[in-house]
């Protein structure tokens, strides 16, 4: 390399040997400095490659980047964003790169609402003891609708979508994160009765602070998306109150108990009622239907004797009259003949009525 | 001469490049700045960039951040009066940026950290002002429409806002909410024994209530069971009348002898009533019994 590089050298500077001494010291000195030159010109060289190498810079997948060329962004708003890859900038002081993350899903917790209490007894499931007030230094609270007092915290997890924002518009963006989920608490609480938020709209009063906290984040542009809003509420946790709490729900299930017994009650008796009501107008149509039928049969019965009769009225009333007598007198169970006194006196006749029949010799006799 | 040439050229850069340490600057897009001309703030940089001034002394140059700052120096509870005499402990975030940065560095030499104490005072009083003009019923309602909660806030970051434009901070207020609202220690033990006495209420009325109304339920439930079985009974006696009506066009039929008609159908009444268990009591005027005791017999006999 050196060799090749030192003969154009070496043409170029022919016209001015005759300038320069001719003695061998200096011409010692010649060679050293057009050496050193070359080794100049190498750095020079390896200094332009290191300073465009230098210049590239990868953008991993869950991150953006921006340059900022003499600290203005380049281009405007979310075009300014570099996506996932291999980019190239200026060197500092000319060219910045700010790296955001961008998948990763941040969380934080509400810093108002719940009672003084540190991780490590969470974890163990103690509570510290409770006073008979709180402490507003330490215990953190809010006020409801209905002026009572509760504990309500709740964990926001959210992405960044909008990172010039997020990260060049605010100092601490996460802790507006923080102070608007706070808020939401707050303001949520004081729109809810006590009731809702620990019973009967446990679902509402959750979707009322992660819409407010929603909203917050939209109306000062923090440049992130909500992912999660998670509640956790409680009652307050002195003796009295927590007692008093307790036994509202149970008289509450108690009533609930009541109810319904009575509705299965109400079932009960409506189905007994339909179903007798049904049995009551099935049998009044049976009895039609055998009513009428009787009576058709009677009248066909009717026209069939009837000229038997017109041929000899006497007679047939007669035969008809025994003939049923006859077959009344064999199945009556007791049958007393009186006849009449020869002085043709009135007899009278004295009977003892059991005022229950027999049933046995009946029951065989009926058969 | 190669060798005074490539000296001069070094030379040259080098001065280049220290003239533009001496005169050029970068405003970053997250800073606003502000440029001296004999410590008089002349000119206000607002936009981010690359930009120059004379050297020192004649100029210098003073940056701020510009971003939104979350100052929590509000983080501790103050106790203010309402309007009806009620003593409410808030406490609020706000978020402010430097607007102006020669207005700002004229009347805060210090930056930020000298800002925040005066801001601070400034909200603190704002808000007591402004508490003071609303009852307690203001800031938590149960009534329909809910507290006038987000409203106070914002005439609390008007008045805020107003204070800062008028004297001159060269600030701007971008919002300022509620992060706390509580009541003094004293009062929570009165409000703890007001929500015992409330549940107590509940209590008894959810006993009471449940009493009540499944009694009602099972006395509604017998009154709609009664309804359908006499609607039954009714539907039954309409069946009745319409088989009797069904009935009465064979009328005609034993119209034709009705003498023979009523005979048959008093022959089948007596057949039915002494079906079973009868103890019947004859004499002997009734046949076939007219046998015993008559003459019939000896009259055919005779014949």
């Amino acid at each position: 390399m050196n060799e090749d590089h030192s003969h154009p050298h070496g043409d170029h500077e022919h016209p001015h040997p005759p300038e320069m001494p001719a003695d061998s010291g200096s011409q010692a000195l010649t060679e050293a400095l057009r050496s050193s030159f070359n080794i100049v010109r190498l750095v020079m060289f390896v200094l332009v490659v290191v300073f465009f190498v230098h210049g590239i810079f990868q953008v991993k997948p869950n991150e953006r980047a921006i340059i900022l060329h003499f600290g203005k962004p380049r281009g405007e708003g979310t075009q300014a964003l570099l996506g996932p890859g291999l980019h190239w900038s200026y060197p500092y002081p000319i060219d910045e790169v700010e790296k955001v993350s961008v998948t990763g899903v941040q969380k934080v917790e509400s810093t108002v609402g719940w009672y003084a209490t540190t991780r490590e007894q969470e974890l163990a499931g103690t509570e510290p003891p409770a006073g008979n007030t709180l402490n507003p230094a330490l215990d953190g609270y809010t006020i409801t609708a209905d002026a009572n007092i509760i504990h309500v915290r709740s964990t926001l997890t959210y992405h960044v979508v909008d990172p010039v924002q997020y990260v060049f518009g605010f100092v601490a963006a996460s802790n507006i994160v923080q102070d608007a989920l706070n808020n939401a608490i707050v303001y949520a609480s004081a729109n809810f009765k006590v009731d809702d938020i620990l019973t009967k709209d446990k679902a509402g009063f959750q979707a009322a602070i992660e819409k407010r906290a929603i909203e917050l984040l939209d109306k000062e542009n923090v440049g992130v998306a909500v992912d999660q809003c998670d509640v956790q509420t409680t009652w307050p946790r002195q003796q009295n109150v927590k007692t008093a709490f307790a036994a509202v729900l149970s008289a509450q299930l108690d009533r609930d108990r009541l109810l319904q017994d009575a509705s299965t009650y109400t079932n009960q008796v409506l189905t007994a009622a339909v179903a007798s009501s049904n049995s009551i107008v099935n049998l009044a149509e049976a009895q039609r239907v055998q009513y009428v039928s009787d009576i058709s049969s009677r009248a066909t019965n009717f026209l069939s004797i009837l000229p038997w009769y017109r041929t000899n009225a006497n007679l047939f009333v007669q035969q008809r009259f025994n003939e049923t007598m006859g077959r009344v007198l064999t199945n009556l169970q007791e049958k007393i003949y009186v006849p009449e006194r020869l002085d043709g006196k009135t007899r009278e006749l004295r009977l003892l009525l059991n005022s229950e029949p027999p049933k046995p010799s009946t029951a065989t006799t009926n058969q | 001469m190669k060798r005074n040439s490539l000296i001069v050229i070094v030379g040259a850069i080098l001065v280049i490049i220290f003239a533009f340490w001496l005169c050029a600057f970068q405003v970053r897009t997250t800073e606003v700045a502000v440029v001296t001309t004999f410590g008089k703030a002349t000119h206000p940089i607002t936009e981010p960039g690359l930009k120059f001034k004379w050297p020192p002394p004649i100029q210098r140059v003073y940056r701020f951040d510009q971003r939104i700052q979350s100052s929590e120096f509000e983080n501790k509870f103050r106790e203010d009066l309402t309007a009806d005499n009620n003593p409410l402990l808030t406490s609020v975030y706000i978020g402010w940026r430097i607007s102006q940065p020669d207005v700002f560095l004229q009347r805060f030499p210090n930056g930020i950290s000298e800002a925040e104490p005066q801001l601070a005072k400034l909200v603190s009083s704002t808000k007591s002002a402004v508490v003071g003009h609303h009852p307690l019923s203001d800031f938590v309602s149960a009534n329909e429409g809910g507290s006038k909660f987000s409203a106070i806030e914002d005439e609390i970051l008007a008045a805020v806002d107003e204070k800062l434009t008028n004297n001159n901070y060269g600030l701007e207020i971008k919002f300022l909410r509620f992060k706390k609202i509580g009541l003094p220690e004293a009062t929570t033990e009165k409000v703890f024994a007001r929500m015992t006495s409330e549940r107590n209420v509940l209590i008894s009325r959810a006993q009471n209530e449940g009493e009540a109304a499944a009694k009602n339920i099972r006395s509604d439930a017998e009154l709609r069971a009664s309804k359908i079985l006499s609607a039954a009974q009714g539907e039954a006696l309409r069946i009745q009348g319409q088989g009797e009506a069904e009935a009465s066009k064979y009328l005609g039929v034993f119209q034709q002898e009705p003498q023979l008609a009523s005979f048959l159908f008093r022959l089948d009444a007596l057949q039915d009533s002494l079906k079973e268990k009868s103890t019947l009591i004859f004499d002997q005027q009734t046949g076939p019994f007219t046998l015993f005791g008559s003459d019939v017999m000896t009259n055919l006999l005779s014949k």
